[in-house]
């Protein structure tokens, strides 16, 4: 039962950010499930998938509604994206669980220190500029 | 072959291979990619990227599940919460300092990627 709540306020969670910061689902409910709830780290990545995929669907159908679906520049990448997929899901059953778990955290830093630059770059161009007159 | 069509073939492979790779939709290599290299817009690299995603995350869920590496309850569980999730973020979206909210989130991530890495 605890164990039930628990998913469904990741979900919540992971949806907030996701919708507040313009991210996707999956590098909060990989974490999650590895430190929080022990999922084995392929495991982990599996379910982030299959919540993924409808949610993907839901908020496409919503921006294609809204106009901001460029469909020539979609339709090539999501089929590069698929060839790509096959691979790197491939690649990822063939490792050790430790080592992908050590690789995904790793990914995870690198993605901190992206955000935490880009947010001081922003900053700094709100920031007023001297008027050189 | 057009040299947008051919940076989109790029980028639509690199950010499969990181999808498939970390079970992650790929948004955070396609929405930059698409902003910076192809000149898209926030909005419509948003939009652009989730498309893409669709394809991606079902090529790559495809070949977990094969392999029999889906926990499909907990996935339903998890979606249940997301979808209400969704709703009350985007509502925090027009309310809360963005910039603050990311620095706080990069926070959390850094550490449980250290602690991943450990």
């Amino acid at each position: 039962m605890l164990e039930i709540a628990g998913l469904v306020v990741l979900g919540l969670v992971a949806g907030i950010i996701a919708a507040a910061l313009g991210l996707g689902g999956g590098i909060v409910f990989v974490p999650v499930l590895v430190v929080v709830f022990g999922f084995d780290q392929h495991i982990a990545q599996g379910t982030s998938l299959a919540v993924i995929f409808p949610t993907a669907i839901m908020a496409t159908l919503a921006h294609t509604r809204m106009g901001n679906v460029r469909w020539q520049l979609a339709i090539p990448i999501g089929l590069a994206g698929i060839a790509g997929a096959l691979i790197g899901a491939q690649v990822a059953l063939q490792l050790d669980a430790d080592l992908l778990r050590r690789l995904f955290g790793l990914f995870l830093i690198v993605l901190a220190a992206r955000m935490v630059w880009h947010a001081w770059r922003v900053s700094d161009r709100s920031a007023p500029t001297p008027d050189p007159s | 072959m057009s040299s947008a069509l051919l940076k989109a073939i790029a980028l639509g492979a690199v950010a499969g291979i990181v999808a498939g790779l970390f079970g992650v939709g790929g948004g955070v290599i396609v929405v930059p990619g698409l902003v910076l290299w192809l000149a898209l817009t926030q909005r419509e690299a948003s939009g652009t990227s989730t498309a893409t995603i669709v394809a991606s995350s079902a090529a790559a869920m495809a070949t977990f599940g094969i392999s029999g590496s889906i926990d499909w309850r907990a996935a339903g569980l998890v979606l249940v919460g997301s979808v209400v999730g969704a709703w009350i973020g985007a509502w925090i979206a027009e309310r809360m300092n963005e910039r603050l909210l990311a620095i706080a989130f990069a926070l959390v991530l850094a550490i449980a990627g250290i602690r991943m890495v450990l």
